[in-house]
């Protein structure tokens, strides 16, 4: 990555490019306009998107801005699935007592994620729109095994997560739908354990993440961030630990696979080397973790 | 798209403001003259464009103008004067913790917020919540002093805030519990 | 370096003073509390344009074509400036300041490149626009053709045959040498000879407000420019550039939002001047973050290699020390930053046999000039880092080993100077180790380790630029005072010491004082905000001032109240007997008294600093008016396993000679040392064949709240300086030790040392891999 001067076109910008907004106040009116405007980009908390135009790395001729549209935020249970409205904030995410109850880990990725101010605007939905191999609140949402709404006009469809992101920065979403809600399964008497490793404790984008989840009568869940082209499952990983107890030394194991299974690039922030290795720390010790909280060894059968 | 005239109430005053889709909060405040809302950064990295928007503080940079539209806005200005600083500003100025002062109204404003939900927070809470706010000339302890000071003071634990520079007897009272100096050692009393 | 008790303090004495040493509310702490302070990027006048600058898109290439004319056809364009328009006018990047000498030859860059651009960012062109977005929108109307050259990014590289030159003849900026006794005597003496390179990469100085400010043409018209900045005394260059009178521009300096150096550098001024003479109109230009970065000065790299024979009991027999440094682009101060950082090489060390041989180089990178430490911090963190090798060959405690070879008062530096103030060098190091209390408990992935650095920094400028500072101080008649003074603030307090000075000499409270500063046409010179000086500078001028007007106020009282002159005392806002309180004046009558009997109350003084004409060709002479003395120590926590560094404990300890205003002394020391724990963990401004990797807050990381813990401040006051009650300085001293700490605790952790700075987790794994290898480590 490089950054050039002059002219504007190169990122020498304080002024965002001129661009149409479109401010719907319903659902229905926002994708209506999504219907007629097929270019129109979706704007919630624009922490991404907005920093992007002005440095001229993305275009948008139209912005959709979804924050007026209440159908959109909020969090409640329905039947057995957390649901999370997309355009919720990630800090009130954070401070919703549901989430930190049937949804730890995703919880612990919001702590985690930027700083208070930017939290207060960032969205859930614009995280995993923007789709960034290293978003935060990916690998959380990976092993709770969440579904993502989408909706156009005349269309609903749930994906789920693992078939979501489908490259870097790059969705399942067509040009026509709104990612409405983040579904999430409830579980009981689940453990979880979520790590980010940055270049600084605060305000740092993920050099390695890892998520966890045990789920009793189940293997482990793990998912990785930050490491792949796109947020995933470590499923080699996983799936050494079927059937098997989850052990110090079972644990270990899989950590290994899992950084096999990793494909990290070189970056500024990191190497490919450094990842590939700490993948292997990092899921260890979450795994470590999950054994520890439940005071011994998980049974995965 | 033409420009449209968005309504924005600050710091108690309401505008009209004549603008573009692609002009930001950060740009609108200050063309209204809030010139304490800083640009440090236009990206959301520094914090010292922070202002309070509908009661969350958020980086003003990354807010469209016509998303603000019909919202209610407090920058630091909006806190407290000269005559009558808020006690967050009066603790700032009182304990060291503004050098340059460029990252102070934005510290103010993510600290008011912290305060707000967390009366009485612990240092680690403390510097959570001023995370997203870089300063980078005073290396934080004062802040987190300032912090301390001013929890201290809301609840009534310390003394009254120093209200006016033309108060007589301005140094800090010694009686301050939380005078934001306790970090440091006497070191000069061996002879 | 556990259980260290502190070295009990020599006797030294320090009257008590009403209000010089108490943390007092600084004056311009409520304003900037309140956000009532304007900065440079807060002021804006009726038809004012907005202005952007056109910069090089590559690091080395010669300019073909620039075409201008799209540009300049764009509706609301107001003008476009090219090297053509300001064809003769170069940027003097050379001594900063009052001094009026010649600056050295070579040393200018072009305002704006016409020929060839040598860096990524470098300045090619002007707009100034109605609006800003329009002025951007120009930036892409401009047509530039460019030939892409070869390019050199390192000094090494630069300084061989066929290296493409960006400074004649040889792209050697400077070069320095240091011959002192014998050094193979030296060597032959010693039982030991050990050898070692440290790196240093480019910094950014990262200061929260971007350099920019506004120009217009007055009435008289005269260029009135307000901008942020750490020289006022630029007014001078930038009169040349202009090819105008010196006495036709007029630099109006505002509240400085963090500077350490950049902006000690002329920035913006020239390019306003010019837009505002040409256009007519008052012109505004704010750099963005990214120009910030890209477009001012950085920290010099450096590699330094010591080489130094040692006896058995850690005594130094001989240092041969050389240093390498990074020019960047263009010049700037770097002759000084190397001067100080060869003057400064040994460290604060008694040592009779040294060689020191010092260049720096041309490269395309962002041209590097001062920055809070100007080379002895770069020094620093290879002396130190070298003593604790020395302790670790001999299986010596490192603090033995500096208590070997400490300077102490009367002992002389390695170019001969005499240190004539107070050296506790031992006293801080001793603190700063205490401070740390027990040691933490290492595990096997978190191997706990503690290190600490003693270091020498001057305070004032080198004394061959005969330096010089002014204020005048009245006392009005109601008995409050005015300050009138060049200083430019730049957060440290340094308008604000002043007025605690003239509150302390006449005897009224700190709120009664006002300053006004900072403005080239108005208030005396005082020189510039750098090389730790305005405190001793113009903080004796203020004394200076205040002390003549206090003698007449005594006088008079004295006569009121029928004592002698020398039983007055001002105190509480009186001239009293100082044996009977209850006999007094109020200064407000005094005043009054004096007023109406021609008796004058206000007075301008300079001071001068000591003034030598410079070192022999052996660097063998005096060069700064003195020095303060301390150490950091830190104790951290790496992870074996992610090369993570956690800095668990931090302390230090600095001899400040008095404190002005204590709070404001702790935030220096507090600052200073964040500045260099960052350096040494996470900092590293980095370029890829010239392109820069770190271009923002976003990539270039500096600490955050939760990344530091607290530092431990511990200030000594021995009384031994130069400065206003004894004082030294501390803006920079605070950071030069904290980075070599942090290495040096590090290299205790781990039992190997990692001798590039930062020490990122990639290095810590590397060198942990190696030691495991190389079986120093399990």
């Amino acid at each position: 990555m490089s950054h050039a001067f002059s002219p504007v076109s190169e990122g020498d910008a304080v002024t965002l490019p001129a661009f149409d907004l479109l401010q719907p106040e319903s659902l229905r009116k926002a994708l209506e306009f999504l219907d007629e405007n097929r270019n129109a980009r979706p704007l919630a908390g624009g922490t991404c998107l907005l920093v992007d135009l002005r440095k001229r790395t993305t275009e948008a001729e139209i912005l959709l801005d979804l924050t007026r549209v209440r159908d959109l935020r909020g969090i409640r249970i329905e039947e057995d699935e957390l649901v999370i409205g997309a355009a919720t904030t990630i800090a009130e995410v954070l401070a919703d007592s549901l989430v930190e109850e049937h949804a730890g880990v995703l919880h612990d990725a919001c702590r985690t994620f930027a700083a208070p101010l930017v939290r207060n605007r960032a969205t859930l939905g614009g995280n995993l729109v923007h789709a960034s191999p290293a978003a935060d609140t990916a690998p959380p949402l990976l092993v709770l095994d969440a579904s993502i709404e989408l909706q156009a006009i005349g269309r609903r469809r749930v994906v789920p997560i693992t078939n979501f992101f489908t490259g870097p920065c790059e969705s399942t979403r067509r040009e026509d739908e709104i990612l409405t809600s983040v579904r999430i399964p409830i579980f009981n008497g689940v453990r979880h354990a979520y790590t980010k490793l940055g270049q600084r404790k605060a305000d740092a984008i993920s050099v390695v993440s890892v998520a966890c989840l045990a789920i009793p009568g189940e293997g482990p869940r793990i998912a990785l961030g930050a490491v792949a082209p796109r947020p995933t499952r470590a499923w080699d990983a996983e799936e050494i630990l079927k059937g098997v107890e989850l052990t110090p030394e079972t644990a270990k194991l899989a950590a290994k696979v899992a950084s096999e299974e990793a494909r990290p690039i070189d970056d500024l922030r990191g190497s490919a080397a450094y990842r590939r290795r700490e993948v292997e720390v990092l899921v260890r010790r979450c795994l470590r973790q999950l054994i520890d909280d439940q005071g011994g060894d998980v049974d995965g059968s | 798209m033409e420009a449209r005239v968005v309504s924005l109430r600050v710091n108690g005053r309401d505008h009209e403001v004549l603008c573009e889709p692609n002009a930001t909060l950060l740009d609108v405040l200050r063309d209204l003259g809030y010139t304490d809302v800083k640009s440090g950064c236009e990206q959301g990295d520094c914090g010292a464009c922070a202002v309070f928007l509908d009661n969350r503080a958020v980086n003003s940079c990354l807010v469209l103008a016509w998303q603000a539209d019909g919202c209610e806005i407090v920058t630091n200005r909006g806190l407290g004067t000269m005559d009558v600083p808020h006690v967050i500003q009066a603790a700032f100025a009182d304990s060291g913790g503004v050098q340059c002062g460029f990252c102070t109204s934005g510290m103010v404003i993510s600290t008011k917020a912290l305060l707000d939900r967390v009366p009485d927070p612990t240092e680690e809470q403390i510097r959570e919540a001023l995370s997203g706010n870089l300063c980078r000339c005073t290396g934080y302890g004062q802040i987190v002093g300032a912090v301390r000071l001013a929890a201290a003071r809301l609840q009534g634990r310390a003394s009254a805030v120093i209200s006016s520079l033309r108060e007589e007897g301005q140094e800090q009272d010694p009686e301050d519990p939380v005078l934001a100096l306790d970090d440091e050692e006497e070191g000069g009393e061996e002879a | 370096m556990d259980n260290v008790q502190p070295k009990p303090l020599p006797p030294h004495e320090l009257p008590e003073l009403n209000q010089i040493g108490k943390p007092l509310r600084r004056v311009d702490a409520l304003g900037k509390a309140v956000g009532a302070t304007d900065y440079a990027a807060d002021f804006s006048l009726p038809n004012m344009l907005h202005a952007k600058v056109f910069r090089s898109p590559v690091p080395s290439a010669r300019i073909l074509k620039l075409d201008v004319s799209k540009a300049r056809a764009l509706p609301g364009v107001a003008c476009v400036m090219t090297g053509e328009d300001v064809k003769d006018a170069k940027l003097n990047t050379d001594l900063p300041g009052q001094t009026g000498r010649e600056a050295r030859t070579g040393s200018d860059a072009p305002v704006l490149a016409s020929e060839t651009v040598r860096y990524v960012g470098e300045p090619i062109a002007l707009i100034a626009a109605e609006t800003l977005a329009i002025a951007e929108q120009a930036l892409d109307l401009i047509d530039l053709e460019l030939e892409e050259l070869p390019a050199v990014f390192d000094p090494q590289e630069a300084m061989k045959p066929g290296a493409p030159i960006l400074f004649e003849p040889d792209n050697i900026v400077a070069r320095y040498k240091v011959r002192k006794g014998d050094l193979e005597a030296g060597m032959a003496e010693a039982d030991q000879i050990i050898e070692n390179t440290f790196k240093m990469p480019f910094v950014e100085h990262a200061y929260l407000e971007p350099d920019g400010g506004v120009a217009w043409v007055d009435e008289q018209g005269v260029i009135n420019i307000r901008v942020c900045t750490q020289v006022i005394e630029h007014f001078r260059s930038i009169a040349r550039a202009l090819d105008v009178p010196q006495n036709r521009i007029r630099v109006r300096g505002t509240m400085v939002g963090g500077g350490f150096g950049s902006k000690e550098d002329i920035t913006v001024e020239i390019f306003l001047a010019f837009l505002a003479r040409e256009t007519g109109r008052p012109v505004k230009l704010v750099y963005t973050r990214e120009e910030a970065f890209a477009a001012t000065s950085k920290r010099h790299p450096f590699s330094i290699t010591h080489r130094t024979g040692v006896k058995k009991d850690g005594r130094i027999t001989a240092a041969q020390i050389s240093l390498v440094a990074n020019s960047g682009a263009y010049p700037y101060l770097t002759p000084y930053v190397l001067l100080y950082a060869t003057a400064t090489a040994t460290g604060p060390y008694k040592i009779d046999n040294v060689h020191v041989d010092s260049v720096a180089a041309a490269t395309n990178q962002t041209f590097t000039s001062a920055f809070r430490g100007f080379g002895a911090a770069q020094a620093a963190v290879a002396y130190e880092q070298q003593m604790d090798e020395i302790a670790k060959t001999l299986g010596l405690d490192p603090l033995s080993v500096r208590q070997a070879n400490y300077l102490a008062t009367g002992d002389a530096t390695a170019t001969g100077q005499v240190v004539k103030s107070a050296a506790w060098l031992e006293e801080t190091a001793t603190r700063a180790l205490h401070a740390l209390d027990e040691r933490t408990a290492s595990t096997p992935t978190r191997r706990i380790g503690r290190g600490f650095a003693s270091y020498f920094q001057s305070y004032g400028r080198i004394m061959w630029f005969h330096d010089t500072s002014r204020a005048w101080v009245s006392v009005e008649q109601d008995g409050t005072a005015v300050i009138r003074c060049g200083v430019p603030d730049i957060g440290a307090g340094q308008s604000n010491s002043l007025c605690q000075i003239a509150a302390e000499v006449l005897g009224i409270p700190l709120h009664r004082v006002t300053v006004y500063a900072t403005d080239s046409a108005v208030t005396p010179l005082a020189g510039t905000s750098t090389a730790t000086r305005q405190l001793y500078m113009s903080g004796n001028a203020v004394c200076s001032a205040a002390n003549t007007i206090a003698a007449r106020l005594k006088r008079r009282a004295a006569e009121q109240i029928g004592v002698s002159e020398d039983a007055i005392v001002l105190e509480n806002t009186r001239a009293h007997d100082v044996a009977n309180p209850d006999s007094f004046v109020e200064l407000a009558e005094l005043a009054k008294l004096c007023a109406a009997e021609g008796i004058e109350l206000s007075h301008l003084s300079q001071f001068n600093a000591p003034f030598v004409e410079g070192l022999d060709e052996n660097g063998q002479g005096e060069i700064w008016p003195d020095f303060t003395f301390g150490a950091h120590a830190v104790e951290v926590a790496v992870d074996t396993e992610t090369g993570q560094i956690e800095l668990l404990k931090s302390a230090a300890c600095h001899d400040v000679g008095r404190a002005i205003n204590r709070a404001a002394v702790h935030g220096q020391i507090a600052g200073g040392s964040h500045q260099g724990l960052g350096y040494a963990l996470m900092e590293d401004f980095s370029f890829r064949d010239g392109f820069i990797q770190t271009p923002s807050f976003a990539e270039y990381m500096i600490p955050t709240t939760e990344d530091l813990p607290v530092t431990r401040v511990i200030i000594l006051e021995s009384g031994t300086g130069i400065g206003p009650f004894g004082a030294k300085g501390i803006g920079e001293p605070s950071l030069t030790p904290a980075a070599p700490a942090v290495a040096n605790a590090v290299a205790d952790a781990l039992g190997v040392r990692i001798p590039d700075l930062p020490l990122t987790p990639e290095r810590v794994l590397a060198a942990i891999d190696r030691a495991r290898e190389e079986g120093l480590l399990t």
